[in-house]
């Protein structure tokens, strides 16, 4: 195992190697000649331009730049971005990366809570009326035009509800002179999804003493509650909940859109693998033992066939860091899709190339979590 | 007697025009009963009417004056742009004086063509890569499996704008450049596992100890037995595609005279999608057109599922 | 009274191209501790009995008539919560083609254990224990016990699958072809082991296989079944010295014989019938030497022709007994 995960850390350089090469040799491609258009930023005194584009890089031949640009990238030093200057891009993706991660983990969360349960139910009817209903349904979800979903949310919400009035993250006015600043928020915002989604996984581990599946499956979930009791105390006493709580808010729209239409693709994978895997001798014997329906559906059939929907859930991730452009520009939500898009439209490459490199290595190495998750799930795999 | 005596000695293309058609009626009747097959068959066909009827409208009722989906303004109107709907404009107009329902139907044609142009391409270029892949093995398939990661972490957009400062990026060369793109992506991987189901079957084995060439092999076994799933697989590439250009379109990144997507960009750029409830007719329509399509082309994928998958069927 | 006693079933499965006659007017009975064979060709409706009698049926399955009386209850009109109570209780069974009879993603000890906590309220530790005991009574190591299906080899996946059918105990158990994936040494210890293992805990068992030599082996009596119709019942020893109607007098011709004189082989012409459009009368009308008018007319009605013996047939060969 230990040797196939190196094989493939090796692969990831080679790839990650050529993605970087590809992505200079574009933005060079790029109409208009982005050296010069930095140092004609009037906002760079005239004495500094120079020593600034030495700095930067912008100097020199092609290849001069493009050996400086991968240095740069191994360094860790992703340049400094024009739009918002002198902040680093490193700087500016720090900011919006966690407003991408919760909006999207939140999301995807959701969709898969509500698309593997359903899924599940509806491939166990199958032929009724209902699994024609819901597939229907879900694949309406799924193919739902994004702006439109938005428009139809904001109008739903907005204008006829009068909810959620504002666009963005947070609404100005509370957050005059506020104790901590929104990033700090959002990551502790994140920090806390990601506990809780530890403690679920873990739960599984701390109860398996427990030998019969029912009270076992009480007891995880009332560990998880636990800690989401824990959590909401704990942020409601920390002084800042109300600014916690404004975030939140104002991610409904953007969450629900996201999970409507992640939760009909889910959703219908886990039909389509359900159905695949019922045929399956085994599915037999297990009714030929006496089982009861409910076990057989969801400790056998769900167990097998929730393998290619967890692939599925891991590449969505890649979506965390990439962001999705057209929910976080329908909803005002400054992400980091929103950020690339503003950054290629208005030419601020090092800001382009430095979210494309940050989530190039990302989704390489997801893939890598993915097939050894695929490992750990299904026993006949093994590397 | 012998058994050569009994059959009727026909030539070949009528035995296998016999056979197809027994399989098509086969496969009809599978689609059929999915269900959803038809459902999504029927929207696809009320598309076409739509497209059919745009310029038997245009040479008979419609005015070209008038009603030109991208030169068309109604006089008559002037300074109540855009107009809500009414009988001479069902769909209302939009923001500079055109007929909604005539852009919409026009935009139909150029929809499907790129959607189908598109995926065709993709489906060409992915079978072909994917047989090739799993035929050989080896140092082919690695590089075409890394190339596949790479395209689909490729910068699209801004790939986008390069090629717009080079040449017109129109209906036809976006058709081509996603086509391409999609080609060498994640449909490779699917149909070259696929390919390597058809691979270990013994007639394979019979056919290379025959002589046959890999090319032969290739072109003769292998790819017959995946192009259901092929087709299956356009099916969601159409989808795919007219999705794409749709959000391109609404960003305004293309230059595109006119389809859906545009349609909400102009109204959006009009600054009409503020107030949604107000000027409906702008984004509805062409958002629900779009929406339709792409379900529609899911619809009847889905459909094709149950049919290539036997598993998945009802009985 | 007999364990299981099958009266005049019938079973349909409805398809697009009609109904498909699997199973038409069966009758036998099997003794406690009494080891059944059900012999016949592929497709004859043998493993649609098997499935008839655990309702394991698919959903296009008719049933159309009969009963199936075990310990006196007839399980074919019982409600599904009762039926499931006898799954595996009272029948159990040991399915064809054992690869994929276990789940691929647990262990074959925890699958045993699941079938026994379902019937038995014993603990985790408990249920371990009598999967070793299952495992050393089927010749398995029972470290085995906590290793996937996969790291199986096919002789040993039988065996798990013989040892999960026998964790509760059943009064009857079907074997439906359980060596025919096997080769012919492992098949022969494993057909000994299961004849032993029922000896051993008087269980009685339903064995059913295409294969005529292994039926005899491990049956005291034997089942004739042919396109969906039992045709012949009766002891092993008569079935093979005395058989009384042509399918069987066929089958037994094309068997060659260790002990006995060289002959020629004989074969039978023809194919089985499409059960979509059985023949008229008797079944086996069409292959049959000894068919007259009356055989294409009526079917034969399935009768006693000598002590427990019986034959559905209009002309059955009456030799000695």
């Amino acid at each position: 195992m230990l040797r196939y995960i190196g094989w493939r850390i090796a692969q990831i350089f080679v790839t990650f190697f050529l993605f970087l090469t590809m992505v200079f040799l574009i933005f060079q491609a790029m109409p208009g000649d982005y050296t010069k258009q930095f140092i004609m930023n009037p906002k760079i005194p005239p004495e500094a331009r120079q020593a600034l584009a030495e700095r930067l890089g912008l100097t020199g031949s092609v290849w001069d730049q493009y050996l400086h640009y991968v240095r740069n990238v191994f360094t860790g030093n992703l340049g400094i971005s024009f739009q918002h200057y002198p902040r680093e891009v490193w700087d500016v993706i720090k900011e919006r990366l966690p407003r991408t991660a919760v909006l999207f983990l939140v999301a995807d969360l959701l969709a898969f809570a509500l698309g593997y349960p359903l899924g599940k139910y509806i491939a166990w009817r199958r032929g009724r009326i209902s699994d024609y209903v819901v597939t229907v349904t879900g694949v309406l979800f799924y193919t739902i035009f994004t702006p439109l979903l938005a428009i139809i949310l904001l109008f739903v919400f907005s204008n006829v509800l009068g909810w959620f009035r504002s666009g963005g993250f947070l609404t100005p006015s509370l957050w005059l002179r506020p104790p901590v600043s929104p990033q700090t928020v959002f990551l502790l915002l994140t920090a806390t999804i990601c506990g809780l989604l530890g403690l679920w996984a873990g739960s599984y581990f701390l109860t398996r003493r427990i030998g019969h599946p029912r009270p076992r499956a009480w007891a995880r979930r009332g560990l998880v509650a636990l800690g989401l009791g824990l959590a909401g105390i704990a942020w409601g006493y920390s002084g800042i909940g109300s600014y916690a709580w404004d975030i939140v808010w104002h991610m409904f729209l953007p969450v629900l859109a996201v999970t409507l239409i992640s939760f009909g693709g889910t959703m219908l994978l886990m039909r389509d693998s359900m159905l695949e895997v019922i045929r399956e001798d085994y599915i037999t014997t297990a009714k030929a033992k006496g089982l009861p329906e409910k076990v057989i559906r969801d400790k056998h059939a769900a167990r097998t066939a929730l393998l290619p929907t967890i692939t599925n859930f891991t590449i969505g991730l890649g979506f965390i860091v990439s962001g999705g452009i057209v929910t976080e520009t329908m909803f005002s939500w400054k992400g980091m899709g929103l950020t690339y898009l503003e950054a290629v439209l208005q030419q601020d490459f090092p800001l382009a190339m430095g979210c494309l490199t940050f989530t190039g290595i990302l989704v390489l190495l997801l893939h890598l979590v993915v097939d050894v998750l695929y490992a750990f799930l299904d026993p006949r795999i093994s590397y | 007697m012998l058994i050569s005596e009994k059959v009727k000695i026909e030539p070949l293309w009528k035995i296998r025009l016999r056979l197809a058609i027994r399989s098509l009626r086969r496969n009809w009747a599978l689609f059929w009963e999915s269900r959803i097959g038809p459902l999504g068959l029927g929207i696809i066909l009320f598309f076409v009417l739509l497209m059919i009827a745009h310029p038997i409208l245009m040479a008979t009722v419609w005015d070209p004056r008038v009603y030109d989906p991208i030169v068309g303004f109604d006089r008559a109107l002037v300074g109540r742009h855009p107009a809500p709907p009414s009988w001479a404009h069902p769909l209302g107009t939009d923001p500079i004086g055109r007929d909604v329902l005539s852009q919409l139907m026009w935009s139909t044609r150029s929809e499907f063509a790129l959607g189908v142009t598109s995926a065709l391409i993709t489906v060409v270029i992915g079978t072909l890569i994917g047989a090739i892949c799993a035929y050989f093995g080896g140092v082919i398939d690695t590089i075409f499996m890394r190339l596949a990661d790479l395209v689909m972490l490729f910068p699209f957009i801004a790939l986008l704008m390069v090629l717009r400062s080079v040449i017109h990026l129109d209906l036809w060369r976006l058709a081509l450049v996603m086509g391409i793109l999609s080609g060498f992506g994640g449909i490779t991987i699917t149909l070259k596992a696929q390919a390597l189901t058809v691979k270990v079957k013994p007639y394979i084995e019979a056919a290379k100890v025959a002589g046959g060439s890999a090319f032969h092999i290739i072109r003769h076994h292998i790819i017959p037995n995946i192009m259901p799933l092929s087709f299956l697989y356009m099916m969601f590439n159409v989808t795919g595609a007219v999705f794409t250009e749709a959000v391109l379109s609404y960003f305004g990144l293309l230059d595109i005279r006119m389809s859906w997507g545009i349609m909400i960009h102009t109204a959006e750029s009009a600054g009409y999608l503020g107030a949604f409830g107000q000027y409906w007719w702008l984004w509805a329509p062409p958002g629900a057109a779009i929406t339709l399509l792409c379900f529609a082309f899911y619809l009847v994928g889905r459909g094709l599922d149950t049919v290539v998958n036997p598993r998945l069927r009802k009985r | 009274m007999p364990l299981l006693d099958v009266k005049n079933l019938t079973m349909h499965y409805t398809t697009k191209m009609g109904d498909v006659h699997a199973v038409d007017d069966v009758s036998f009975a099997i003794e406690p501790g009494e080891a059944i064979g059900l012999v016949g060709e592929s497709g004859c409706g043998k493993t649609s009995i098997a499935l008839t009698l655990l309702r394991l049926l698919p959903d296009n399955a008719k049933f159309l008539g009969g009963s199936v009386l075990f310990e006196g209850v007839d399980i074919v009109r019982i409600p599904e919560e009762e039926m499931r109570k006898i799954r595996w209780r009272g029948i159990s069974m040991i399915f064809q083609a054992a690869m994929n009879s276990l789940n691929p993603v647990y262990r074959v000890g925890d699958q045993i254990i699941e079938a026994i906590q379902t019937h038995f309220p014993i603990d985790y530790q408990a249920a371990r224990r009598r999967v070793a005991e299952l495992f050393d009574l089927v010749g398995l190591a029972p470290e085995l016990m906590d290793r996937y299906p996969h790291e199986y080899s096919g002789g040993m996946k039988q065996r798990a699958v013989i040892a999960m059918a026998l964790a509760c105990a059943p009064k009857l158990v079907i074997a439906d072809e359980p060596t025919t994936a096997l080769d012919v040494i492992v098949q022969d210890r494993i057909l000994r082991r299961i004849d032993e293992v029922r000896k051993e805990l008087n269980m009685a068992m339903l064995y059913i296989s295409h294969d005529i030599a292994v039926i005899a082996e491990v049956s005291q009596r034997i089942g004739v079944m042919y396109a969906g119709n039992l045709v012949e019942f009766a002891d092993t020893v008569t079935i093979f010295k005395n058989p009384a109607h042509p399918y069987t007098i066929a089958l037994m011709s094309a068997f060659p014989s260790i002990k006995g004189e060289k002959r020629k082989l004989q074969g039978l012409p023809g194919e089985p019938p499409d059960l979509l459009r059985p023949p008229s009368g008797c079944r086996f009308h069409p292959r049959c030497p000894y068919a007259t008018a009356v055989c294409t007319e009526s079917p034969p009605e399935y009768r006693e022709i000598q002590p427990q013996h019986y034959v559905a047939c209009w002309h059955p060969h009456l030799g000695r007994s």
